[in-house]
Order: structure tokens, then sequence, then C-alpha cells
């Protein structure tokens, strides 16, 4: 349940960091309660713990360079996705008078973890066994999982509008759980990593020497796009499944344009990832009292990364400027 | 259940059916070069780059001070906003790999989802602004052909007609510079403007596809076709016509299964006002289409391959059995279980094998455990016998592989060689007598 | 139209390439007279296939002159065929033997035009030139590597050129077909052609070539092939000696690049 009285409306830009920080303060001394959250706080709390596992996951599809497959796998998630709709009671998307319930979070990520290995599967038969080339393999197998995805979803939600929301997500609809998701999520994404940052790293920049040490690299291939499927089943309410990729390759190519070090560029992309959210939060609201337009959070927070990226690029010629100059 | 034919004929009908056709068609076509580069993936960045545009014409639309009902002004004002966009998004992921350095998938997927994004945002903005707009750029995310009128019949004609045109003319530049760009330039064929057309050609294609199809799925329209083509034939213009074919018969269905599932849904739950959008129906039929070719095309298909696969084994395993018999007693009987015991196969199965090659008349089955080659099965295995040895020879003494090594291989090649091969092993090895184990090699017959 | 009898088959001047602003071919002159079988040999990573795909402006030099026959490539396109090297070339592509063949006159044909009755009696002379004339309606997936090799080289001589530019056509394929192939180019050298080849055997450079392209990244020797292969060139060639100079390219590399 959210604050009946939501301390951020009507607030500016400046404003609304100002009353975050300060009730950040008070949750983190205790006085404020989870429960007294406003809604524009718990959007602030999914977009960030989503950004950062997107921006990790991200960040070794973007150097392992399958960044398609997971576009891919943000499409057949849907699929997925309604199947575990089917088998539980919970609702799917925005509060739903048929299905008051919340969504079944060990469905939602059961469902996510098979359609991965699934879409994975379908995609490396149609390279390896029917011998198709692979950005078509990519492409056949999304586009008929999804074609599929819309109409079963549409016929079973019997929501003609549900397309849509699919695909941008409904942020002020999140509730508590969404949290708990997201940071279950971010939980077992930053234990993976943890545990397997050397594996990882091997596989990604030297397979041939993973091979002779007899790491797997079509485990880790497996690993990272369970991974993956997690991450976007995970942001498939926050923010729809489409804009995922955005988090998934926006904030990583930011942070590879300043750094060369793999280390740095995972914290910086999960930094980016974060004040882009924020950011994005802060401005819609700003938007919304100042000129009384409700625009997509998801959206701005994505235009904020665009924003991101085009001050990277501008920095990294002056740099390569100063440079060429000494 | 309507006749098919009133979708041509039917006021309502023919303009999302045949608007639909040509503009699948025009995709098909198109998709077919994009292939063969295989930059299959580069229409999904293109159709979600569209997207902006296709907000912003309406935004430009709407204040311009134009009305829903308004709407093929409306759909030319969404034409130019997502060509000019997808055009945009196409240089950005050419800068972005060239002066970047950007691996060009990293670029794709960024493209793709950051100017979506930006659509998005804008839409929302149009939600509240324009909100009677709104509807015509949700009909662009998943494709709504069914408000469409003749005058889209006329504009997706013409641009269809164009591009396909288009790449009749320049079909051999086309050919030379998909295959070998290097070559091509050689020539003197000016591959960069020729290039730049081509791309001119993909986003003009998937701008006009996404009336129907929808941009989320319209790089179905450019994959699906093309590869169902290319398992029919080995000539890049059969491929473009069959790949057309294919578009022409997905647009048409589509649409037909669409209305189809329309009318029996607003039957079923009339309070719903349940609608799907034609976009998936579409690239259901394609997907179909493609899956089915993939497996069952004569050639080309896995099923068939693996069913070649499967009676080419089946021979190695009747040649091998008879080898087998020969060289134990080619004149004399032999009983079951003393071919048993030098075979690795199940006795089941090895019973069936047997009794298969008696059917066949290479074995003639004496009584209840004995075996005897018949003349023609002497022959046969003489034969295999013959092109084992004579792969041995030519293995130890021309290539110098070591007598110890060369009968594995020569297991193999003894199914395979084909009676000209053996022609020219008799020549070029003077017909010799023994193999490398000092074994007779059997005449040529 | 001038009278260029006796201008050279290829002359640069001071032609240099760079890839991403590190050299790959230095400063490179040379003169080379017509009707020669000229080979070019060199280490790998010397700019050999780099020489010829700027040769035919397939690559951009920075700097530097190059003339066939003493025009520019611009002008005299048509008397100049270029066979890439196999492996870049997607075998896969449904395209014929004989329509691949046919491919060599696109360019003289122009745009719009489609190949006529001529070229393809032409393109199916060539084929038999080759032997491959079994397989002109072949799916090209479907050839052996000495097969693809003739057809390319059928490809080459269906231009009807009078400069020949060849990368690596002899690798990876049979001494049968290579014997083959060679005597063909022997017989365009024969009719006043000049071939140039890429080559990777150092040991058939002598009996199959009359003139020597050396590369590593310089020109190191250019000439007739008594005169210029000898120990002192192939060590300087091949050597070590300038790994120095690889090392100070990388550093250059390095600091382009801002690290």
């Amino acid at each position: 349940m959210f604050a009946y009285f939501n301390p951020y409306s009507g607030q500016h830009f400046f404003g609304f960091l100002l009353e975050f920080l300060k009730r950040m303060g008070l949750f983190f001394t205790g006085q404020l309660s989870v429960n007294d959250f406003a809604s524009d706080e718990i959007q602030i709390i999914v977009l960030v713990g989503m950004a950062a596992s997107a921006a990790l996951v991200g960040s070794f599809l973007v150097l392992r360079r399958m960044t398609m497959l997971a576009n891919s796998l943000s499409h057949t998630i849907l699929l997925g996705i309604v199947i575990a709709f089917l088998f539980t009671s919970g609702g799917l998307l925005s509060y739903d008078d048929a299905r008051p319930e919340p969504i079944n979070i060990n469905a939602m990520l059961l469902a996510a973890f098979l359609m991965g290995i699934v879409t994975t599967f379908f995609t490396e038969f149609l390279t390896k066994t029917v011998r198709l080339q692979e950005d078509a393999s990519t492409g056949v197998v999304f586009t008929t999982l999804f074609a599929l995805g819309i109409i079963l979803v549409t016929l079973f939600t019997r929501n003609a509008h549900i397309g849509t929301e699919v695909v941008m997500g409904n942020v002020d609809a999140l509730r508590l759980d969404d949290c708990k998701l997201i940071f279950v999520i971010l939980g077992i994404n930053l234990v993976l990593f943890f545990l397997f940052f050397k594996e990882y790293k091997i596989t990604t920049f030297d397979a041939g020497l993973a091979k002779a040490l007899g790491i797997s690299t079509v485990f880790f291939n497996y690993l990272l796009m369970s991974q993956a499927s997690l991450t976007i089943v995970g942001a498939f309410r926050a923010v729809g499944v489409l804009m995922v990729l955005a988090f998934i390759t926006g904030p990583p190519l930011i942070a590879r344009l300043l750094t060369d070090d793999l280390k740095k560029m995972l914290l910086l992309a999960v930094g980016i990832g974060a004040v882009a959210s924020i950011f994005g939060v802060a401005v819609t609201r700003h938007i919304l009292s100042v000129h009384g337009v409700a625009l997509s959070t998801a959206g701005v927070v994505v235009c904020t990364m665009l924003v991101l990226f085009v001050l990277a690029v501008l920095w990294k010629k002056r740099g390569e400027r100063v440079n060429r100059q000494t | 259940m309507e006749s098919p034919l009133l979708f041509f004929t039917d006021a309502v009908l023919r303009a999302p059916t045949i608007g639909s056709m040509l503009m699948c068609l025009a995709a098909a076509i198109v998709g077919v070069l994009v292939f063969l580069r295989k930059q299959s993936l580069l229409g999904e960045s293109l159709s979600h780059a569209a997207y902006p545009g296709v907000v912003i014409g309406v935004m430009v639309a709407g204040a311009l001070g134009l009305e829903e009902h308004q709407s093929s002004m409306i759909a030319i004002f969404i034409m130019m906003g997502a060509f000019i966009t997808a055009l945009i998004g196409l240089w950005t992921i050419h800068w972005l790999v060239r002066k970047l350095r950007f691996r060009s998938d990293s670029a794709l997927c960024f493209i793709l989802s950051s100017f979506f994004g930006i659509g998005i945002t804008l839409a929302s903005n149009v939600q509240y602004v324009y909100s009677s707009l709104y509807r015509q750029i949700q009909s662009y995310l998943y494709g709504q052909t069914a408000t469409m009128t003749d005058i889209h019949i006329y504009v997706y004609g013409i641009f269809s007609l164009l591009i396909v045109l288009t790449v009749v003319l320049f079909y051999k530049e086309l050919q030379a510079m998909t295959f070998d760009r290097d070559y091509a330039k050689s020539l003197g064929i000016k591959t960069k403007p020729i290039d730049a057309l081509l791309f001119i050609l993909i986003t003009l294609a998937v701008v006009i596809g996404i009336r129907s199809v929808g941009v989320v799925l319209m790089s179905a329209m450019l994959i699906a076709p093309a590869v169902a083509a290319r398992q029919y034939t080995n000539k890049m213009f059969v491929m473009f016509f069959l790949a057309g074919l294919f578009g022409l018969i997905s647009g048409f269905l589509g649409n037909y299964f669409s209305v189809e599932l329309n009318n029996y849904l607003s039957l079923k739950y009339p309070t719903d006002r349940l609608v799907i959008p034609t976009g998936p129906m579409i690239v259901m039929v394609a997907s179909v289409i493609c899956v089915v070719s993939l497996f069952f095309a004569p050639e080309r298909g896995l099923i068939v391959r693996l069913i070649r696969i499967g009676s080419f084994r089946y021979r190695c395993m009747c040649e091998n059995l008879l080898k087998a018999i020969w060289r134990h007693s080619s004149k004399k009987e032999i009983s079951f279980d003393e071919i048993e015991k030098y075979q690795s196969l199940s006795p089941i199965y090895l019973r069936f094998l047997l009794w298969r090659l008696s059917m066949s008349g290479w074995l003639e089955k004496l009584d209840a455990n004995a075996y005897k080659l018949t003349v023609d099965g002497n022959l046969w295995a003489a034969k295999i016998v013959r092109l084992h040895r004579l792969w041995e020879v030519y293995l130890a003494n021309y290539l110098g592989v070591g007598a110890e090594r060369v009968h594995r291989n020569a297991e193999e090649m003894e199914h395979i060689i084909t009676p000209e091969l053996e022609r020219e092993l008799t020549l070029l090895l003077k017909d010799p007598r023994t193999d490398p184990h000092h074994q007779p090699i059997p005449p040529r017959h | 139209m001038e009278n260029h009898d006796h201008s050279p088959a290829l002359e640069i001047h001071q032609m240099t390439v760079n890839y991403d602003k590190t050299p790959v071919l230095w400063d490179i002159s040379l003169e080379i007279p017509r009707g020669k079988l000229v080979g070019i040999i060199g280490p790998n990573g010397a700019g050999k296939s780099t020489f010829i795909k700027a040769v035919l402006g397939l690559v951009q030099p920075i700097s530097g002159k190059i003339e066939f026959f003493g025009q520019p490539l611009k002008d005299v396109r048509r008397r100049v065929a270029y066979v890439p090297q196999r492996e870049s070339v997607d075998w896969d592509f449904p395209i014929t033997v004989r329509d691949l063949v046919l491919m060599g006159r696109y360019g003289r044909l122009g745009l719009f035009r489609w190949p006529r009755a001529a070229d393809r009696v032409a393109a199916d002379h060539y084929l038999e030139t080759v032997g491959m004339s079994a397989y002109a309606h072949r799916q090209i997936s479907q050839l052996s590597g000495g097969q693809q090799q003739r057809v390319f080289i059928a490809r080459a001589l269906f231009q009807e050129a009078d400069v020949y530019l060849m990368d690596e056509p002899f690798a990876g394929i049979d001494l049968g077909t290579e014997k083959i192939l060679m005597g063909l180019l022997r017989k365009l050298k024969n009719a006043g052609k000049t071939v140039f080849v890429v080559h990777h055997d150092l040991n058939s450079v002598e009996e199959y070539f009359d003139w020597l392209l050396m590369l590593n990244m310089r020109l190191i020797a250019a000439g007739p092939v008594a005169e210029v292969f000898n120990p002192e060139t192939l060590h300087e060639t091949y050597g070590k000696s300038y790994s120095l100079f690889d090392e100070a390219l990388k550093l250059s590399q390095h600091k382009a690049k801002g690290l």
C-alpha cells in the first residue's frame, strides 16, 4: 500500500531529489517503514535494482557479442510469461479485477529460466542442425515465438491493449512485491558474478585458454543466458520487455567508452544505470508537476541514457584530441 | 466463414488484404538481399527506429489540426516520419560501427532499444495531447490493417512496385556486390551508391510494411520468406520469385485468418471488443511456411536430409554385412551364429538385415540358420572389397599413409567411391593385384 | 587514344597504405614491364593481399601514384582482372558455376544491361578451357577447392583483360590442378598478358615465375627472378631483423588510439 499522501506530487526536479534523499535518510535511520513508501520511491528502487542487474548482465553480453540473443530472449520471454500466467492465479500486469492477486514470483522466474533455455536451444538447433545462418536463426525463433505469445496473451487476458502494455510496462502499477522480485534477481546476479567472475572473464576474452584450462564456454553461455532471462522477466512489469534491451546495452556501452578495465566497466555501468533511473523518475515527476503531462517513465529513463551516451562520446573525443596533442 | 474471393472484392476487406499482400511482397524481395548479406537483423533495428518517426508524424499531423478520420493524410505524415527516423537510425548504426568501433550487434541493439524508448516517450505525450490520434500510433505497434482504405492500396502499391522494379533494374550489380563486394568493385561497379540505394530500399520496405505487420514483428517478413525460398533453389532469381510468392501468401492468409478470428471473437465475447492485431497472424503464417520449408523442402529440408543419411547408413550396414560374409565364406553357407560373432549389431536387427538382404536377392536363406551369398550378392560384396583395397593402395602409395592406418579410412570410403572415381583409381594405380596387407584385390566386373 | 605500346603494365610511385594510422605498405615504387609472370612473395601479414587491393583501388592508399599502361585504373578497368582469395567468398551463395563466370563481364555491360548470347558462349568456352564444362549448372558449394579455383580462373579469362591480379590462387589446391592452372597462366604470358600471382610456396618460385616482387611492408626487391631471388633478399624479406620496426609500429598504433 502506498502512502495516501504522495510527498512527491507537485515537486520540481530538485525538490524531488531533496525529498527523496530526506526520505531515504529517514528510512535508513529506521524512522520510515517500507510500507510507507510512495509510488515514486518504489519506482526508483525497482528501476535502480533492475538497471543494476541489467548493467551487470549486459556488460558481459556486450563483450561476448550476445546482445542479439538478449533481444531475442526479451521477446520470447513473453510466451513464457503467458504460460506461467495460465498455470498460476496471479495477475499479469496492472491491478486486474479478474485476478486480484499479485504475480507469482516463483512462476515468473521458472518460466523465464525455461524460456531462456528453450530459445537458446531452438536457435542453436537451427544454426547447427538445420544449418541456417545465425542471424536468420535468431530472427526466425524470436519472431515466431513472440507472435505466438502476443496472440495467446491477447486471447487469454481478453484484453486488446495488453500487447501495448507488455511492451511498455506500467511503472505506476509497481508495488512492494515487485521490489522483492527485483532484489531477488539482483541478489542472484551478484552472487553468480561474484562466484564466477574469473570464469566469466576468461570465457569472454580468451575462449581458447578457457578450454585449455577445462572451463566450459558453453556452460557459461547458458548460465549468462539464464541470468539474462531472469533479469528480463524482472524488468517486464516495470519497463516492458522491449526497453529492457536499452538497460542491457546502454550503460555497458557507455561504460566501455570510458574505460578499458572490466571491473571498472561493471561498476560504471551499474552507476550509470542507477543514475539514469533516478534522474528519469525525477524528470517525469517534474514534467507532471510543471506541465501536467504524464510521460512514460521508462521512456524518459532511456532518453536520459541516450543523453549520457552522447556526453560520453563527446568526453571521449575530447580526450582523444588532448592525447594527440601530447 | 467468408469466401476468400470476397477479400479481394469487398470494399472493406480488399484494402487490408491487397495492401498487406503488396507490403509483404516488397519486404520479402528486399529480405532476400538482406538475408544473403547475412544482415537479417537489420530489419529489426530499422523497424524499431521507425517508431519514433511514426509518433512524430502523428504529432505533426495533430499540430496541423488533422482529425482522426483523415487517416490517409495522417498515414502520409507517419510514413515520412518513419522513413526519416529509420534512416537516422541506420546512419547512426553505421557511425557507431565505423567511428566508435562498436560491434555490429551492439550497435543494432542499442539503436533499436534507444529509438524505441524515444518513441515510447513521445507516444506517452501524444496520448494526452492528441489523444484521439493515439490510436493511430498503436496500430503501428503490431499492425492493424482493418482501417485501411483503397488509397492505401495505391500508395503502398506504388512503393512496392518501385522496390521490385529497382531490384530488377540493378539485379546483376546487387548480385555481384552481395556475393563479393571487392570483386564487384574491381569490375568497376559503383558499390557505394548502390549500397546506399539498397539501404534506402530496405528502409522503404520496412516503413511501408509496419502498417500491416507492426514495428515489433516487421523483421520477420524480411527473414522468413527469404529463408523459406532458399530451401527450394540454388538460383538467386528463383529465390526472389519464391520469396515474393511466400510474402504474398502470408499477407493474404494472415489477413484472412485475422478477420475470421476477430469475427469469431466478437461473436463469442461481444462485450470485450477483442481485436487481434494483424501483424502476429501474418508472421505466424510466414513462420509456418518457413519452418515447413526448413524441414521438408526436397533436397535441403532437414527431414529429407535425415532420411537420406539414414538410408545411406542402412546401405553401409548392408554392405558391411555382405562383405563380412564374403570374406568368411564367399561360396559356402554360413550359420547365423557365425555371422553374429563378428558383428556388433543386436541379434534382432541382424536378423532383420539378413531378412531384407535375402528379400532383395543378395542372400539366400537355406534353412533356419544358414545363409549363402547369391551370385549377385557375391559380385556386390567383391566390389566393395575391391574399392576398399584399391583405396588402401592409393592412400599407402600416393599419400604415404602407413599401412597400419589405411584400413580405417578405407572402411568409410568403400561405400562412397563412385564408378567414375573407381575408374580413375584403377588407371592411376595401374590395376593393382594386392593391397598394402598383401590381400588380393578382386578384379573389376 | 594515345599509343601506349611501350608503357609498363604496372607502375607505382611511392605508394603507402595505412590501416588505422599504421602503415601496412610503405613507400612502394616499382615498374613492371608487359608480358611477365610476376610472383609476389613475403611472410604472412607482409601486405601482399593489401598490395593487390591497393593497386585495384579496393583500399585507398594515403599516398602514391598507380598507373596501368601509363594511365590511372579508372581509365583502363576493362584491361585489369582480379582473382580474389578463395576463402574470402561465401560459397553458400545461390549461384551456379556458369553464372559466376558471367559475372566477369558485369562491369563491361554497365547498368541496366543483361549478359548477351555472345557472353554466354564465351563463358562456356572458358569453362571448357579450365575443364569445368560438366559443372556449368552446378551450385558452387558443391565444388571442391581445386574446382572452385578453376572456376575463378575461368572468370578471369572471361574478362579478356591484359593484366591479371591473383591473390593466392594456389592455396589449398592439389598439385594436379596447380599444374593445369600454371599452364593456363603461361599461355596468358605468351600472349603478351601480364599476370601477378601472390604465392606462398618458395620452392616453386623459380619454376613458375620470370619476375618477382618481394614484399615485407616495404618492397625488398623487384625484378627478374634470376637477379632477385637469392639468400640475401630472402633473408631481408623473411628474416627477423625488422622486429624493432614491428615494435615501433605497435607503439604508434597504441598512440593513435590514445592509449
